[in-house]
């Protein structure tokens, strides 16, 4: 039995060279500054003054902002069709999921880039406002364009996650709250929501780390103005070349959603401690 | 189980040992810069296969050179060149492969690469402004301060670039694109910040073609072939390139150092010099051609790009810049320029 | 009962309406791909030029088998290498389970693109040249986490004393892994696996930074030629939307037509 256990040896080799060093090298190039040579180099925290110049703060707080509302978002629709997906019948269960889960598995660039066409001025979007008799409207390139292309890519995972806990939930629970006497109201807010809370905490880990970091969406539907520090980061790495500025961008930007993860797990552990569920997990 | 690891361990052979085999030349290009039936033309002439690699920006180029890849040609613009001779990372030309007669004299021997050893040009032209005629008036069309007319807010696309942005910023203020003094950086800065903050322009790179040939705003700032494929699509569209001056500019074929095949990097530029890989690039992608002969036949009454405002590349206007490269000036900029975005 | 008609109709609405709104964009998607001109808003007629054109594009088939036999031969590699790793891992001491399963969440907690750039950081520091070796890998090291994951709840639930009881009866280590141990979590490893493969398969950020010389994934095409307008990438798109489909209904259908057999068979 105990031979078993050096299986993991090779895995252990492996993750140390390519999990741990990339990270160390992130530190490194953070903390360093000389260009892109690891032979030169001296230890500096400029990287990190330069990016608490007000304009860039401000990239990071609006990628916070834009993560947040995405996630509300995705919360406030999401949850209303997870319960309704819930409560359907279980035929109408596995079909509705798999409506909804089959564009998760397309592309997401290519989701997006479906997107430019439709939001464009003469696309489906403005042909369809021209018909009810509204004046067409910019569209693309614009904060509603982006933050339509993030709920639509994170939505599914939300409904997933809620649905996931949602559907375990123990049906006796709902009949024996109706029994005590509570309205359909009372039960869902005391009872179900409770419940489902480990659901919903699950769904924003899902959707708030990419969201924070992503660049794709806001380079498809946003234009070069919309910079979020996920464009900010690949912008240091892709086109300006200045990887120690990018690196500390990265593990400032990594701090905070690891910070941000931190309090989702307590709130996590304590909705588990108040109603002894295990967390809604996918897997 | 074991029939099929051993099929994939005979596909894994044969992808990694593919690569090794075949002589390979490895070409890093513009995006859409090139009528990519003479790629495959080129490998069956010489017996060599093409790894065809596309960029969108000299930037992004040349970090890519910094993160270790090694390319056999490259197709940097003016300044870029100037750099990459600057820190020896180019190897010259061979003229007895290169043939530069047919290249029209006054884009050769620039500033950059005088006597041209080691770069041969490909694409030239200059940096205008594309505008709705239906929208414009000839009155408005100033200078480059008709991008900060109220009159347009909301309805401008800008380029995406530091080096055009504050070309065009520079001009406006009357100094040379390649200023060095920080106070007129300032005043760019300011300029460019001004614009950002009253007129709302949308940041865009190549989807400014298809935008503007769909009509989709009234002004942006375009290359000129970019331009001349527009007025080609778009008839409502015209090119204006202010008095105040523009940057002209010249992509050229180069040879790094480090190159894996420098033969044949110096049968590829001479491929394309001919006269038949000049006429199909520049009806296919629409920048100006370098090649004398095919220059005449397409600004000819029956040519192609007869009449075409943006192919005929302006010339004599002593504020035309060409760019020059400075470290310093680089950092600067590509620091102003994201703040600019960014507010 | 007015209220509950009321009732169906809006949930119904609802529903409806999340449907449309994930489905519009594919839809417009395949159906402009078959657009007879160069437009995504203006429909000219029927055509296929697009799918012609996509099949003569070098760059766009060459992208496409580099996405499958990547996705196929990380998604092997991953899958053996999470298993054994898994399984050495749920009999390892507390202190090392611990360990390794903390560094194998980074790679899952991580924005992909801090993962991205800490592995392009790698491949230049060691002066590795970036292209179709340093694309498999990355999609290894990336993959490998997610089969962990599958696989090691499946081998908590193991009955400790199955292996012990097939090393009795006189099985090698080896055997008694082989042939004891990896059915009882196969479900776990061919979870593992799928996710490895969807996730190499769609991968974008990580390739993006990790690969080069002109080698090139669906993903990364598509974002090099989203600047234009070019129809072909609506012909890719809907093969695959086409492919998925097609996929997903037949993995959902068939435990259903196995039940009907075995009901069949059952009379």
């Amino acid at each position: 039995m105990k031979g078993y256990a050096s299986l993991v040896k090779p895995y252990i080799v492996w993750m140390s060279l390519f999990i741990v060093v990339p990270m160390l090298l992130i530190v490194l190039y953070a903390f360093t500054t000389s260009g892109n040579e690891l032979i030169s180099f001296r230890f500096t925290l400029d990287n990190f003054f330069r990016f608490f110049d007000p304009v860039f703060i401000k990239v990071l707080i609006k990628s916070l902002e834009v993560a947040l509302i995405t996630t509300i978002l995705c919360i406030i629709i999401g949850y209303p069709i997870a319960y309704i997906i819930a409560n359907a019948s279980e035929k109408s269960q596995t079909l509705l999921i798999l409506l909804i889960t089959l564009p998760m598995w397309i592309n997401m660039l290519v989701r997006t880039y479906a997107w430019i066409s439709i939001l464009s001025d003469g696309g489906l979007l403005n042909s369809l406002l021209e018909f009810i008799g509204l004046p067409p409207m910019k569209l693309m390139y614009t904060d509603f364009a982006v933050m339509l292309g993030m709920v639509y890519n994170f939505l599914p995972f939300m409904i997933i996650s809620i649905y996931t806990v949602l559907a375990k939930l123990d049906k006796a629970l709902i009949h024996a709250s109706h029994d005590l006497g509570a309205n359909p109201l009372q039960t869902f807010l005391r009872v179900v929501l409770p419940l489902s809370l480990p659901g919903v905490i699950s769904g924003i880990t899902l959707v708030f780390l990419p969201a924070v970091s992503t660049f794709v969406i806001p380079k498809f539907l946003g234009g070069g103005q919309y910079m979020l520090i996920g464009n900010l980061i690949e912008n240091q790495f892709i086109t300006v070349g200045e990887w120690n500025f990018g690196s500390a961008i990265s593990l400032i930007m990594a701090f905070i959603i690891m910070a941000s993860m931190m309090m989702t797990r307590k709130m996590d552990r304590d909705a588990s401690e108040n109603t002894g569920n295990e967390g809604g997990k996918l897997w | 189980m074991k029939k099929l690891s051993m099929l994939i361990l005979v596909l894994v052979f044969i992808l990694t040992g593919c690569n090794s085999n075949e002589k390979t030349l490895k070409v890093f290009n513009w995006g859409v810069y090139i009528d990519e039936t003479l790629i495959e033309e080129f490998e069956e002439e010489y017996g060599v296969r093409v790894v065809y690699d596309t960029f969108d920006s000299n930037e992004s180029m040349y970090t890519k050179l910094m993160s270790g890849e090694v390319y056999d040609v490259l197709v940097p613009s003016d300044y870029m060149v100037q750099r990459l001779i600057d820190e020896n990372l180019l190897q010259p030309l061979d003229k007895s492969v290169v043939n530069m007669a047919n290249v029209m004299p006054h884009v050769m021997n620039q500033s950059f690469d005088p006597n041209n050893q080691y770069s041969a040009p490909y694409f030239w032209g200059n940096v205008g402004i594309i505008y709705d005629t239906t929208q414009v008036d000839e009155a408005d069309l100033t200078g480059w301060d008709v991008l900060l007319n109220t009159k347009f807010k909301g309805n401008v696309y800008f380029y995406d670039s530091e080096r055009d942005a504050f070309m065009v910023a520079l001009k406006a203020l009357g100094y040379s694109a390649n200023s060095k003094d920080d106070a007129e950086l300032q005043a760019a800065f300011d300029w460019l910040t001004q614009l950002n903050s009253t007129m709302d322009p949308i940041y865009v790179t190549d989807d400014v073609i298809d935008n503007m040939i769909a009509g989709n705003k009234a002004l942006a700032i375009v290359y000129s072939g970019d331009a001349a494929y527009i007025l080609d699509e778009n008839e409502d569209m015209g090119y204006f390139v202010p008095e105040q001056g523009t940057n002209v500019w010249v992509d050229s074929f180069v040879i790094p150092a480090n190159a894996e095949n420098p033969e044949m990097a110096n049968a590829w530029i001479e491929f394309m010099l001919s006269e038949d890989a000049q006429t199909r690039n520049t009806l296919e992608v629409g920048y100006t051609t370098v090649h004398q002969g095919v220059w005449e036949a397409m600004i000819a009454e029956d040519g192609d790009y007869a009449g075409n405002t943006a192919y005929e590349v302006r010339l004599g206007n002593p504020n035309d810049e060409i760019f020059m490269y400075d470290e310093v000036l680089k950092v600067k900029m590509a620091d102003l320029w994201l703040k600019v975005k960014a507010q | 009962m007015v209220g509950a008609k009321s009732h169906k109709v809006l949930i119904f609405a609802l529903m409806a309406g999340i449907l449309a709104f994930f489905y519009m964009p594919i839809i417009s998607l395949m159906v402009f791909s078959f657009n007879d001109s160069r437009s995504l808003t203006s429909w000219s007629g029927f055509s296929l030029q697009w799918y012609e054109a996509l099949f003569k594009n070098r760059e766009m088939m060459m992208a496409i088998t580099t996405t499958l036999s990547i996705a196929l031969m990380s998604t092997f590699v991953a899958t053996i290498l999470g298993t054994l790793a898994a399984i050495g891992v749920s009999k390892s001491k507390r202190l090392v389970k611990e360990l390794v399963l903390s560094v194998n969440n980074f790679p899952i907690l991580n924005p992909e693109i801090v993962t991205a750039i800490g592995l392009m950081l790698l491949y230049s520091s060691l002066n590795i040249q970036k292209g179709y070796l340093t694309m498999l890998l990355a999609h290894i090291i990336f993959s490998t986490p997610y089969v962990i994951l599958s696989v090691l709840p499946k081998l908590r639930r193991l009955d400790p004393d199955i292996a012990e009881a097939a090393l009795d009866l006189g099985a090698t280590p080896l055997e008694a892994l082989w042939k004891v141990i990896v059915p009882m979590i196969l479900p776990g490893i061919i979870s593992g696996a799928l996710i490895a493969f969807t996730m190499s398969f769609d991968d974008f950020v990580i390739s993006y930074f990790v690969s080069g010389n002109g080698v090139k994934n669906i993903s990364i095409l598509v974002y090099t030629m989203s600047k234009r307008i070019n129809p072909t990438i609506n012909a890719l798109s809907t093969i695959l939307v086409v492919i998925i489909t097609a996929v997903l209904l037949i993995v959902n259908l068939y435990p259903m037509l196995n039940k009907k057999k075995e009901l069949k068979e059952a009379e």
